[in-house]
């Protein structure tokens, strides 16, 4: 059954598919400063630039909370989104957030004014808070995709793709800020890296796309969505034309510079930014039953 | 303990509605949210055509997805298997909504408890008098009218059905109406792939 056949019922009383619309562009925006924020700290904690590590912690700090409470219904209990790690990943990603915040903020001052207060850099102190930093970092990286598939309701979103499409895209992201950040001469050594990294967003980008269309009769309305209806021009023309192949283009062929790497760091990041509000708005829940004995709603 | 549920007759449902109303005046729910729907779907042409009607509501999952992701334990089950959502301890994330494959959750906006029912910004006194079970911004949904269950009656939608379309009982027990019902009637679960275990049953 083609897009056109299907029934979409939106607020009207019929049976069909319902767009997810409980969590919203601020949601989107959350994701963003967490996934970018921590691929930037992360990448620059690997490659000591402490300006990419600052950068980092204000954006999960600040950004990821304000839209994050901006969403909330009632932000007053903001606390209690940490209660239950046991089996919630937003509490899981809150929790490790705040230690990944709090392990790199002592990390930067311990670079910074360690030597002042007897704290060696290389120290098993420093060590160890690096360490710890970059493992909270990690999951940070991933837990909002394991929030959005660990749920069988929306089916394009209940796949394993999509905690690794926040790792990837994290990391793309990271390293596009260290590439800005970072000296000429050392992030033309990152050229490399992110070339993979953005052949690997490709592949992911094919999987979802394969497994969607091949999958359950919701993934493939959402991939349908995707690929057919009004987001069709978004997601070819941002997130795959300026999100991934003008940024490869622009490795591949222009001589490293500072230019190259903005342009490429603001491309990859229209991209991501596109990605991250355009997989909330193609999630649908299928319908809940037909009745009809000719033809299945889904 | 019993283990509460509900069976939705399809041949009794007229789609008349009458359960959505006894719901929305059992719970003094605002303008704009629904604990139960009945959604209707056509299918043939004329004069072969036909429409039926399929009342949903939340299916108090015995694997209740909501619950799993649930971040700050807000929603949780009763001995008798019944969903509830405390609304203290609600933060309004949403994530049980999106986690619902059902779509039965609906977020409190302020903007619910300010129009009224008449839509001119002034509130009745009924409409005073009830919005105060709820908390702005906290995410809500049917409990099965457990306070009447408490106290030993059925659900509002369900006394009020015209048709006799809504079958509550302890599905443990064999004898009930509603096991029987779903025992010889071949009775099954809204979208059972999704491995949620509803204990609302739909019959035809």
């Amino acid at each position: 059954m083609s897009l056109e056949n299907k029934v979409f019922s939106g607020d009207t009383l019929r049976v069909g598919y319902r767009f997810q619309r409980h969590w919203d562009n601020s949601m989107a925006y959350a994701f963003i400063c967490a996934e970018l924020g921590a691929g930037l700290f992360f990448v620059s904690l690997l490659l000591n630039s402490m300006a990419g590590m600052v950068l980092g912690l204000i954006l999960v700090s600040t950004g990821k909370p304000y839209f994050h409470l901006a969403h909330m219904g009632v932000p007053g209990k903001s606390w209690r989104a940490m209660l239950r790690p046991d089996r919630s990943w937003i509490s899981r990603g809150l929790l490790a957030l705040g230690a990944m915040v709090g392990t790199g903020l002592l990390y930067v001052l311990a670079l910074q004014f360690g030597e002042q207060s007897g704290i060696a850099p290389d120290s098993g102190l420093v060590g160890a808070l690096k360490m710890a930093a970059a493992g909270f970092a990690l999951v940070v990286m991933c837990y909002q995709g394991f929030a959005m598939s660990h749920s069988s309701a929306i089916a394009i979103w209940n796949s394993a793709i999509i905690p690794m499409a926040s790792l990837l895209y994290s990391l793309a992201m990271g390293v596009a800020g260290a590439m800005i950040l970072l000296p000429s001469a050392q992030s033309a050594g990152l050229a490399d890296t992110q070339m993979l990294l953005l052949l690997g967003l490709a592949v992911m980008h094919l999987m979802l796309i394969h497994g969607g269309w091949h999958g359950n009769p919701g993934a493939r309305t959402s991939v349908e969505l995707l690929l057919q209806s009004i987001y069709a021009k978004w997601f070819w023309g941002l997130v795959v034309s300026a999100g991934i192949l003008l940024p490869a283009l622009l490795l591949w062929f222009a001589p490293a510079s500072g230019t190259v790497a903005f342009i490429s760091a603001f491309a990859m990041l229209s991209g991501f930014f596109t990605w991250r509000v355009l997989i909330f708005k193609i999630g649908v829940y299928e319908p809940i039953m037909s009745m009809n004995p000719f033809q299945s709603a889904r | 303990m019993a283990r509460v549920g509900m069976v939705f007759d399809l041949k009794a449902c007229i789609g008349c509605n009458a359960c959505v109303v006894a719901c929305k005046q059992e719970n003094s729910l605002p303008d704009g949210v629904f604990f139960t729907k009945t959604l209707s779907e056509e299918y043939g042409v004329f004069p072969l055509a036909n429409r039926v009607y399929i009342p949903t509501i939340c299916n108090h999952c015995e694997d209740a997805p909501c619950e799993k992701v649930c971040p700050s334990g807000a929603t949780h089950t009763r001995e008798d298997g019944i969903v509830m959502v405390d609304d203290d301890k609600c933060i309004g994330c949403s994530s049980c909504a999106v986690a619902c494959p059902y779509d039965q959750r609906t977020q409190m906006e302020e903007s619910n408890f300010l129009a009224g029912l008449f839509g001119n910004g002034e509130l009745t006194p009924f409409e005073e008098d009830g919005y105060g079970r709820y908390t702005p911004g906290t995410v809500t949904k049917c409990d099965f009218c457990s306070q009447r269950v408490d106290a030993g009656l059925n659900p509002a939608c369900v006394v009020t059905c015209p048709t006799n379309a809504r079958i509550f009982g302890d599905l443990d027990d064999p004898a009930s109406a509603p096991s029987v019902m779903i025992r010889e009637r071949h009775g099954r679960q809204p979208m059972p792939e999704k491995n949620t275990k509803p204990k609302v049953y739909y019959v035809n």
